[in-house]
């Protein structure tokens, strides 16, 4: 019962932290509080996604810009090519570098910002993923990550997210040290392993002015697509990717769970073997011979390897995002199935 | 020359004129010389001695030689020369009679005895010997025994007395040697009698007759020096005294029968020799016959005038098979030999036992003729053998009063003698089984899409008569388990082959004479049948079909029945009689394979169900399971016919799923595991290789297994979609699949396989009519259809099997469509008719695969919503998992609990801990609760 109490506890802690963290983020070293996006850059990683990428193939690439107070601004990116195997010995280092130079010479920001990635169906909370950031994050303090969804994209409402590590989750990577104890202390769980960026997109004001034009001209059925009932495949999708996530995590519990059995039991043995010593030198104290010399009781019973935690986070947190799409699409749909059914009623 | 020899002293000239010798250049091969040929050398050495000298130099030559393999224990080789030295002994009978038995014979004896049973003693170093010597032993020993019944008590006294004997010696070697003196001063003469002798052979019978007055001294002279020389050497020392006084009667009879042979035959000296060597034993001869020289001879293997008799040709047989095996016996020149021998003794009429007798042998000649089994053998060889077989049949039909077989002993033959049932001895059986093999190996071994295969098949017809012809015989003679053997060859070549003299029969009676012409014409066309690949193969096999169809002709018009009942008699029998269980399975296997061949589905099922064979084929060697797995194929491919498609299926299964179907038919080697076996296992699975037109077709087999694959799993894939735990049917099916959907551009379908997952996917839609083209169309006509004696049936069952399978499907992946459905339109939609589309949806609505209701008096399917949708399916299987998911989860706290609350909680916990979670969760619940 105490550890319940303990575990809705820390739950209760990771809210309060959260919530304190955007604070001390503000106070502190300020990082960056909202990204402003150029709509090139929009463009520029729908398109690389439209031309490479293809079902749950990523796509990724750098981003550039300038930060600006506690702004960061995006205004040009480049992609990475596609990774293959045979040309293993690609420098993707030497090929950033060359890039970005060329880019300063055509007069285009070359600020290292950061990096976005395309995802499939939302399963972006990767150790790929934590990795990448936190290098980023740990080289150029102000770098994020964009994530574009371009399955949700396609649906009728873009779809990109901005994140960045939490400070926490910083100071856990930078330790490595993924023990349960030591995230127990860091105070990290799923919620609060990253935060999201607001994002803002910014366009001249003559691209502002010729959107408002197209919009006029373009016919209401280009837009249908927001509306469309077809809910299934998309639903579908996301409950086998949330099925499997569940899987794991079950996994995950079933290896811990090993683990402490295997903790126990062996502090089961200390305890008896303590026992047995104590009793035994009460006797030899008894017949008035010297107690037996004290061993180290470590040394005897090695404790086992603790299963390192931090994926069972990131799977927590995965499922986490994967729940909060598929709720956003349920209400979204929802909507439109009441919207259906009124209109069919009204129709009757 | 006769350096071992003291003797030499007394007997004539004359005779030893007869037994004119060369030198014996080294033991055991005094007579390799072929004679006339290097005359200077050999007649420097040549001397002239009596036929006692010869017959004791022999042998003391042959005792040397077994004490020399005594002393290094080479028992077979002392075998081998006890043997010659027995044939020698009997030989030199006619001078030991007079003589008594020699001392030197009886101490060999003596100590070859006593050698023998320390040898025999010794158990160790019998442990230590190998095969051969131990085997040479105890025969050896046996044989000694035998032998030495005769002498026993020459023997014991020897033992009892081996010194006096000595002495005995010694004195009469000091005789010798006394008379020797006296009688030196002719020793001139000697010599110089044996000077002209050398200087002028051929002449040399007249100056014998000549000089017969003088020769005794001469001799005398002629041991003296020797016995000067080499007076430490004892043996045959002994006989010198003894023989000596003998030397006048010896003299006698050596000149009368020298003149009487004179008078009589003037034969020329070569011939004469020729024939005293006839005489000598037999194990010289082995010399004689390799090289060059013997090949000129070779015509004249006889005397001129000679009068050849049976005894003469069987010792002259055994000569020649006595070269047989041996390191450097030519084995051809062997085989003209005996041919040669097989004319001689038809010229001279000796009678049909003698000619079979020496034909067993030019057969077995021919079969040894290749040292290495692997290596197959030459077409004229092989001709040879065909043609040297039908005679032996021949000549056994023709004289069935002649016993042959292969336990009658070579003492108990009877050749010739006309009173007595003929005894010969040999198995015909053996030689016609070792026959096939070998026509198996020439076939493995020929290119099958050459000219020559054809050539060689043509000889199928042949190897079937003898088989044939062999079979009668034994019917007539033979036990049951030879009977059994000749059946099993019977069977063997019977089985693979389409019966269409049979299928014609009974198209005729079944479709009247109308329909003849065109089911003749499908037989032409399906006679390709599964054997072969390709259309050049196609030819081969034709050729092949034609000619065993001649064959099968003949047989049936010998037997008047066609293959199914003369399998079915063979195998009966053969389940009978057969005692060895390997013929029976074999027999049942080809049967069941050629049941399966002629569509009767039922009658090889039950067969191969009431074998058992599926249950301990694994402890059989290779070949048996081959045929197993043959026959398994041949069995799926006759339920696909029959449209049997689910036991079709898993008839070939086992086959299919491994990949290695070319191996599992030994149809060929698979390059794959080439590494991982060595030379010597890839020679013996080559052996295994069945011959080309035995094969089956791979691709057939493959088609007809995706085929019916495809049937099966495309509407259990339809049923089963949204299951988690569905199982695939097959997997080299599901394999074709993923292959195809790999595939970045989908072109038409080139090969097969393609076309049955083209065809699979237009299935998955309910499109039975594209599923249709794909599966029959020109391409798989050719490629499969086709092959099949009823292709026509075979297609009809298709297109059938195709339209029920796909209004299946259509029915699980659209059924959630429709609310109702007409029986009519379905109907309509798969042409089939009414009753069946009502069949196949009251059987699915039964099974409870489809959820719905038939509505009689509209004729419509009306559809339960009882089934989940997909995102419902998907929902239940997410709470199941998040389930477990808390399930685990709350077992980490109760570890947490356990920890504090000590162990033996823990333990008991543990008790009911599976399967009750929600018992526990609700008593979580209280728990808390009560918090």
């Amino acid at each position: 019962m105490a550890s319940r109490k303990e575990g809705s506890g820390s739950a209760g802690g990771g809210f309060g932290a959260a919530k304190g963290k955007g604070k001390a983020a503000a106070a502190g070293d300020s990082a960056v509080k909202q990204v402003q996006i150029d709509g090139l850059v929009v463009l520029k990683i729908i398109k690389h996604y439209q031309e490479e990428g293809q079902g749950n193939e990523v796509v990724q690439g750098v981003l550039l810009g300038l930060v600006v107070d506690d702004r960061l601004e995006i205004t040009n990116c480049f992609p990475f090519p596609q990774h293959t195997e045979d040309d293993a010995d690609f420098d993707e280092v030497q090929y950033q570098m060359e890039m970005m130079r060329s880019l300063r010479h055509v007069n285009i920001d070359h600020l290292h910002v950061g990096w976005y990635q395309s995802t499939y169906y939302g399963s972006f909370v990767t150790r790929a993923l934590l990795d990448s950031q936190f290098s980023y994050q740990h080289a150029i303090e102000e770098s994020v990550v964009l994530i574009y969804d371009p399955i949700k994209t396609a649906q009728g409402s873009l779809s990109l997210k901005a994140y960045r590590l939490t400070p926490k989750l910083m100071e856990v990577c930078k330790e490595k040290d993924f023990s349960p104890e030591a995230l127990k202390k860091a105070n990290i769980a799923y919620e609060n392993m990253f935060e999201e960026v607001p994002i803002v997109i910014k366009n001249s004001y003559l691209i502002n002015v010729m959107l408002w034009e197209l919009e006029k001209k373009s016919a209401v059925a280009d837009r249908h697509e927001l509306l469309s009932l077809a809910s299934s495949n998309h639903l579908g999708k996301s409950l086998q990717l949330l099925m499997d996530r569940v899987d794991e995590m079950s996994q995950d519990i079933v290896k811990y769970n090993t683990y402490l059995r295997n903790v126990s039991k062996q502090q089961q043995q200390k305890h008896q073997y303590q026992q047995r010593r104590q009793q035994e030198n009460i006797q030899r104290q008894s017949r008035g011979e010297p107690p037996l010399p004290e061993e180290d009781i470590n040394k005897l019973f090695k404790p086992p390897q603790p299963p390192p935690r931090m994926e069972s986070l990131l799977i927590a947190g995965q499922i986490n995002t994967y729940c909060q799409n598929i709720k956003e699409f349920n209400a979204q749909n929802l909507g439109k199935l009441f919207m259906a059914q009124a209109l069919q009623d009204y129709n009757n | 020359m006769s350096r071992f020899f003291t003797t030499g002293s007394d007997s004539e000239s004359e005779s030893s004129a007869s037994g004119d010798e060369t030198a014996p250049k080294a033991p055991g091969g005094p007579y390799s010389k072929p004679l006339l040929l290097s005359e200077d050398e050999e007649d420097t050495k040549r001397v002239v001695r009596s036929a006692r000298d010869k017959r004791y130099e022999e042998l003391t030559n042959l005792i040397r030689s077994i004490r020399n393999a005594m002393k290094i224990r080479d028992v077979s080789r002392c075998l081998e020369e006890f043997e010659l030295l027995g044939r020698a002994w009997t030989k030199a009978k006619g001078v030991v009679d007079r003589d008594g038995v020699p001392r030197f014979y009886l101490r060999i004896l003596a100590d070859l005895e006593d050698y023998l049973n320390e040898l025999w003693e010794d158990k160790e170093g019998k442990k230590k010997m190998n095969k051969n010597n131990a085997k040479a032993l105890s025969s050896l020993r046996q044989k000694l025994r035998k032998h030495n019944r005769d002498y026993e008590g020459a023997i014991a006294a020897y033992r009892q007395n081996p010194e006096q004997s000595d002495e005995d010696e010694e004195k009469s070697r000091r005789d010798s040697e006394g008379s020797a003196s006296s009688s030196g001063a002719e020793d001139d003469a000697g010599n110089f009698l044996k000077r002209r002798d050398r200087e002028e052979p051929r002449g040399r019978y007249k100056e014998e007759e000549s000089e017969s007055e003088s020769e005794s001294d001469e001799d005398w002279g002629d041991s003296a020096s020797e016995s000067d020389s080499e007076s430490d050497e004892d043996d045959g020392k002994f006989t010198s005294l003894a023989s000596k006084f003998l030397k006048k009667d010896e003299e006698r009879r050596g000149a009368e029968r020298r003149r009487e042979e004179k008078a009589k035959k003037k034969l020329e000296r070569k011939s004469r020799r020729e024939e005293e060597e006839e005489e000598e034993e037999g194990g010289e001869w082995e010399k004689v016959k390799c090289g060059v020289p013997l090949v000129k001879e070779k015509p004249k293997m006889f005397a001129k005038g000679t009068e050849i008799t049976v005894g003469l040709v069987v010792k002259k047989l055994n000569e020649i098979l006595q070269a047989r095996g041996k390191k450097g016996t030519d084995r051809a020149a062997q085989i003209e030999l005996l041919q040669h021998l097989v004319a001689v003794a038809h010229e001279h009429n000796l009678g049909v036992p003698l000619e079979l007798k020496i034909k067993f042998n030019i057969v077995a000649s021919l079969y040894d003729y290749n040292p290495n089994l692997a290596a197959y053998m030459k077409p004229e060889l092989w001709q040879k053998c065909l043609g040297c077989i039908e005679e032996l049949l021949e000549l056994l039909f023709a004289h069935p009063e002649i016993f042959v077989g292969e336990n009658v002993l070579e003492e108990s033959e009877n050749l010739s003698n006309p009173e007595q049932p003929f005894r010969v001895r040999g198995c015909v059986l053996t030689l016609v089984e070792r026959m096939d093999e070998e026509f198996t190996k020439i076939m493995q071994n020929t290119d099958p899409h050459s000219q020559e295969y054809v050539e060689h098949l043509k000889d199928e017809a042949r190897v079937c008569a003898i088989i044939a012809r062999l079979q009668r015989y034994l019917q007539g003679k033979g036990s049951p388990e030879e009977l059994c053997r000749v059946y099993l060859r019977r069977v063997l070549h019977t089985y693979y082959k389409f019966d269409y003299g049979a299928a014609r029969r009974k198209g005729q009676v079944k479709d009247g004479a109308g329909q003849v012409k065109e089911g003749a014409g499908q037989v032409k066309e399906g006679q390709g049948k599964e054997e072969e690949k390709l259309e050049d193969e196609q030819k081969v096999k034709e050729d092949a079909q034609v000619k065993e169809n001649e064959a099968q002709v003949k047989d049936e018009e010998e037997e008047e029945e066609d293959s199914e009942a003369l399998m079915e008699r063979l195998c009966r029998f053969v389940y009978a009689k057969d005692r060895t269980d390997r013929i029976r399975t074999c027999a049942i296997l080809c049967h069941i394979y050629h049941h399966a061949l002629h569509s009767r589905w039922y009658r090889a099922r039950d067969l191969m169900l009431m074998s058992h064979l599926q249950d301990n084929i694994q402890h059989a060697d290779p070949p048996v399971q081959i045929l197993y797995n043959r026959t398994m194929v041949q069995l799926g491919i006759c339920a696909f016919r029959q449209g049997l498609i689910k036991d079709a299926h898993n008839a070939l299964l086992d086959i299919q799923s491994s990949g290695r179907a070319k191996e599992l038919l030994g149809q060929g080697l698979l390059l794959r595991s080439l590494q991982e076996r060595n030379a010597e296992q890839e020679k013996v699975e080559k052996r295994r290789q069945v011959p080309f037109h035995m094969h089956v077709n791979l691709e057939l087999l493959e088609c007809v297994y995706l085929v019916a694959a495809m049937l099966l799993e495309i509407p259990y894939m339809a049923a089963h979609e949204f299951d988690a735990r569905r199982r695939m049917i097959s997997k080299q099916f599901h394999h074709q699949l993923r292959v195809g959907e790999r595939q970045p551009l989908l072109g038409p379908p080139e090969s097969m396989r393609e076309h049955v997952v083209a065809a699979s996917k237009a299935m998955k839609t309910g499109d039975w009519r594209r599923c249709h083209r794909f599966v029959v169309n020109e391409k798989m006509n050719g490629k499969v259809w086709d092959l099949f004696p009823e292709a026509d049936q075979v297609r009809a069952m298709l297109v059938r099997k195709i339209q029920e399978e796909s209004l299946r499907t259509y029915l699980f992946t659209y059924s959630s469509v429709y609310d109702s459905i007409s029986m009519e339109t379905l109907a309509a939609m798969f042409e089939l008719d009414l009753p069946t589309v009502h069949g196949i949806i009251s059987k699915m609505i039964i099974n409870e695969e489809l959820m719905a209701s038939l509505d009689q008096p509209t004729a419509t399917v009306m559809m339960h919503r009882t089934e989940p949708t997909a995102t419902q399916n998907l929902a239940l299987q997410l709470a199941e998992k998040l389930g477990n998911l808390v399930e685990n989860n709350e077992r980490v706290l109760d570890q947490r609990q356990g920890a504090y609350g000590g162990y033996f909680r823990d333990q008991k916990d543990g008790g009911y801990r599976k399967g009750d979670g929600y018992l526990r969760r609700g008593g979580f619940r209280q728990e808390r609760g009560n918090y």
